[in-house]
């Protein structure tokens, strides 16, 4: 089928108004957070469940690629189509559809804005755990297909933690209900197996998550270090001494500077590196912890511990760590994050490492990351215009990658394989591995139309299962 | 027992695998295997895989006897123990598939941490059992399931490759999750050969608060002020007045009790007592505290043999069930309805702050058949669709046929393409 008859059709489906294909509109979609790019076909903006599954059987008649699409907000450019491809933007599908108090649950569409839920369920003292730091903007859609995380999934786990039921749209345009309400499901955890697949074997349409009961008490910390090496080691010690954090973050002293210039969020202009720790719970339970979180701090070298006052002082933290990102878009024309983790002991390590590859490339790279479980973020600043310099950078991260993996880590936390880290894959897992994973999409997305090239290497495997056509992701065409 | 007779020449290639030794024939047909490494689970499935053999896996056998499992070759991974990775500043443990549940909590009691998993008999339950049925214990309200802290998993798959998923660190989302799809799958997708899991400070002091009720609702009104409070107990548990009873067969009483268990100081305890009010009747600490948890965990405990009153199974059956929290009293009415025919006699413990009920019954009259039945009979209506069912002790663990059987036998396909997995139990 023609790309003309291709729009004429998703046009019926979804309405006149629902499907974008002028270049100047397209252009829009081409990219997301990350550095990667291809400009879509078509993007068609869904309204409900079967206008997903009549492009879905459309896409299998007339053999286009689909990829769904939330806010754009991915590093690791899992929502980018390829070449004659078509995004599913579900910016119209964004309804709380239900919000259960009494089974602390909220059924929502994908295109539903994470804070948004946390919002809209405040005032029944609610919210939903996972907070990425795009959270006012980034979709729940999108945190389910990448299964993503934030600061206080220290505490309350990943996306996958508080997902309970499904409604996805297979490959065939056949809809399926996993699980529900309850917190366990009726025979395989399909949910749970869905969640994180970064939309390659199916597409999310509702999806049911369990709300949290808003602590009594919260009590934001900074503990203020000479060195990265003392703030690095507190990490671990706060964990020794049986405390969990509800978040644990870590910014080193260049960063801490350049967020500081841009947010003036209170921090020391002058310190080697800064935690920020919360701790969330009953009152008295938290006041104890603080109390024992500073003794930690203190006798690993903390200069200073600071506790915010109130509300607007906590927020202010929050505002430097979380919009970290976007001021250090100040110092250079881009940046490339990368979310490689490491088990926590090996934290001052491993930032030991990531300063050797900043001197040996000549790049400058901040740290700012998810400390308490390890969870890094490498910054790399650079300059898109200079190809030389971005693949520099590229090769950079894959050194500070393959270090993680061999400290015993992984190459993402939460950020997810995508395009970025596909060829990453094999660093982890052995052919077999990968050949486990992709016969479970082959079964489920046999012919390929979802998010192909995504989340498998490109690169030959060292072992053939059983034919070529078994292998429909090896033979997509890579971007 | 076993449905293909195992040839001569079958044993003999199973001995060449495993050893002598870890080889021998079952009474009723079939044949036993415990291999001692990795490597002989791959080659003993593979072999299976190829001569059309049947295979089950096993562990500590604490929901069902080896004897009941009615495949070819039951591969048992008993020897399976080693520890893979564990470093205590890391709250990360690495062990295999055959490690108990009491071996695991030793190896980390030294580091004042704690192994979240409390399933029944964990001096017998495997760690790689616990996963393949995602059993649980009270530790479940406050920790989570096992699902949530199962950090990476190894496998042999049904045509006898080794693979895995996940990895050794707390926070990791490269490839698919493959832990959520061989949790609670019950051995029919592949055979766990060894896992991670994430570990939690042991708690320094504990105190459990009881209070009794004349009925299941009130007992569950008062478990709603709880979970709409600022408290977050380890657990909050609900023991039915049947289950007090087989718990100790002298008890008179009829209540319903609820059991908060709490964790911190003595301020922190203090605060509970408060807030939990004047219904608490009893508060518990040390062996009282301890011997109690103990009875809710293995509830029902397997009878004594020779004892003529005892449960007829040796194998007690559990039925676990989980709703919509909200619903929970409505599954206990249906409960109550089912004994109320005199068919059977229902007594139930149950996580009930996130929705779960365990159960177990026994039939009175010989004609009433499986207490299960007359259960299931009773969930009425749309209130079956809403909940989870699960039987870990006999061949099928979902009574309710799952909705998503087609997506079931697609994952079936990929991982275990010619049904060597305990085919023929289950699909």
């Amino acid at each position: 089928m023609h790309l003309p008859a291709v729009v004429d059709q998703l046009r019926k489906i979804a309405g006149r108004d629902a499907v974008l294909d002028r270049p100047e509109d397209l252009m829009l979609y081409e990219y997301d957070a990350g550095v990667r790019k291809c400009t879509p076909a078509v993007v068609v903006f869904p309204q409900n469940t079967n206008h997903v599954a009549q492009i879905m059987k459309l896409a299998g008649a007339a053999g286009f690629p689909v990829v769904a699409r939330g806010a754009g907000t991915g590093l690791s450019g899992g929502a980018i189509a390829p070449e004659g491809g078509v995004v599913l933007a579900f910016a119209r599908m964004n309804h709380i559809l239900e919000v259960d108090a009494e089974n602390m649950r909220a059924i929502v569409q994908p295109g539903v804005v994470n804070q948004q839920l946390s919002d809209n369920v405040a005032h029944l003292g609610l919210y939903f755990a996972p907070d990425p730091s795009s959270q006012k903007a980034c979709t729940i859609g999108g945190n389910v297909a990448e299964n993503s995380g934030g600061p206080h999934t220290l505490a309350y786990g990943v996306t996958v933690n508080h997902v309970t039921g499904l409604t996805v749209v297979m490959p065939s345009g056949e809809v399926e209900h996993f699980g529900g309400k309850a917190a366990e499901s009726n025979g395989y955890d399909l949910t749970g197996f869905y969640v994180g697949s970064e939309g390659t074997i199916g597409i999310v349409t509702e999806i049911t998550v369990r709300l949290l009961r808003r602590p009594e008490r919260v009590a934001t910390l900074l503990g203020i270090f000479e060195t990265v090496d003392d703030g690095a080691r507190t990490v671990s010690a706060i964990t020794a001494a049986g405390i969990t954090p509800a978040a644990l973050e870590m910014l080193d002293g260049w960063t801490l500077r350049a967020v500081e210039a841009a947010c003036h969020a209170g921090y020391p202009l002058d310190a080697g590196a800064v935690l920020l720790i919360e701790l969330e719970g009953l009152a008295e339970q938290v006041e104890e912890q603080a109390e024992a979180v500073r003794e930690v701090c203190l006798q690993q070298k903390a200069r200073e511990v600071r506790r915010a006052k109130d509300e607007n002082e906590r927020a202010l933290l929050w505002k430097g760590r979380k919009n970290a990102f976007a001021a250090l878009g100040r110092l250079a024309p881009s940046y490339y994050s990368q979310d490689g983790v490491v088990p926590r002991t090996k934290i001052p390590a491993v930032l030991q490492f990531i300063e050797e590859v900043s001197k040996k490339y000549g790049l400058r790279i901040g740290n700012i990351f998810h400390a308490g479980d390890g969870n890094l973020h490498p910054l790399i600043l650079f300059d898109p215009r200079d190809p030389a310099q971005l693949e520099m950078v590229q090769a950079a991260s894959t050194e500070i990658l393959e270090r993680c993996v061999s400290m015993g880590g992984s190459i993402t936390g939460e950020h997810g394989v995508g395009l970025e880290k596909r060829n990453l894959m094999p660093l982890l897992f052995t052919a077999d591995d990968l050949d486990v994973m992709l016969s479970l999409h082959n079964v489920f997305n046999a012919g390929n139309v979802l998010n192909p090239g995504k989340l498998f290497p490109t690169t030959r495997m060292c072992r053939e299962t059983t034919g070529p056509s078994n292998h429909p992701v090896l033979a997509a065409e890579g971007m | 027992m076993s449905t293909t007779p195992v040839s001569s020449d079958a044993i003999r290639e199973l001995c060449a695998i495993c050893g002598d030794e870890n080889t021998r024939e079952r009474p009723k047909g079939g044949v036993y295997v415990s291999p001692s490494s990795v490597e002989e689970v791959a080659a003993v499935v593979s072999f299976a895989n190829e001569q059309g053999l049947s295979v089950g896996p096993a562990g500590g056998s604490t929901e069902r006897s080896t004897a009941e499992l009615q495949t070819d070759i039951v591969l048992h991974l008993n020897q399976l123990t080693q520890v893979e990775h564990y470093d205590c500043g890391d709250l990360t443990v690495g062990v295999g598939a055959g490690t108990t549940i009491a071996q695991l909590n030793q190896l980390v009691a030294a580091d004042k941490l704690m192994f979240a998993g409390d399933p029944p008999s964990p001096e017998r339950c495997t760690v790689g059992g616990l996963l393949a049925t995602a059993s649980q214990g009270p530790l479940r309200h406050g920790y989570g399931a096992v699902r949530d802290y199962c950090i990476g998993i190894r496998f042999v798959t049904g045509s006898g490759h080794r693979a895995k998923g996940g990895g050794r660190v707390v926070k990791n989302v490269a490839g698919y999750d493959l832990m959520k799809l061989l949790i609670g799958s019950y051995g029919t997708l592949a055979v766990i050969t060894s896992a991670s899991f994430k570990l939690f400070p042991a708690p320094r002091q504990t105190r459990t608060y009881l209070a009794e009720f004349s009925s299941a609702a009130e007992a569950l009104e008062f478990r709603y002020r709880i979970v709409r409070s600022p408290l977050s107990p380890m657990c909050l548990e609900l023991v039915s007045p049947g289950a007090r009873k087989l718990m100790r067969p002298g008890m008179v009483s009829d209540a319903w009790v609820i059991c908060v268990r709490a964790s911190g100081s003595d301020n922190v305890l203090a605060r509970y007592r408060r807030e939990l009010g004047s219904a608490i009747t009893r508060e518990l600490e040390g062996d009282d505290e301890r011997h109690t948890w103990q009875a809710i965990q293995n509830f029902p405990a397997a009878p004594e043999s020779g004892d003529a009153v005892s449960w007829r199974p040796v194998y007690p059956r559990r039925i676990h069930i989980t709703a919509p929290i909200r619903d929970v009293g409505h599954v206990i009415e249906a409960l109550d309805r089912a004994a109320s025919y005199g068919y059977v006699s229902v007594a139930c413990v149950g996580r009930v702050g996130i929705g779960h009920i365990l159960v177990t019954g026994e039939e009175i009259l010989p004609e009433a058949g499986h207490p299960l039945h007359a259960i299931l009979d009773e969930l009425k209506g749309d209130l079956k669709d809403r909940l989870s069912v699960r039987v870990a002790g006999q061949p099928n663990p979902w009574p309710i046929a799952p909705a998503n059987l087609t997506s079931m036998r697609a994952v079936k396909q990929a991982l275990d393409p010619n049904n060597t997995l305990r085919g023929r139990e289950v699909f």
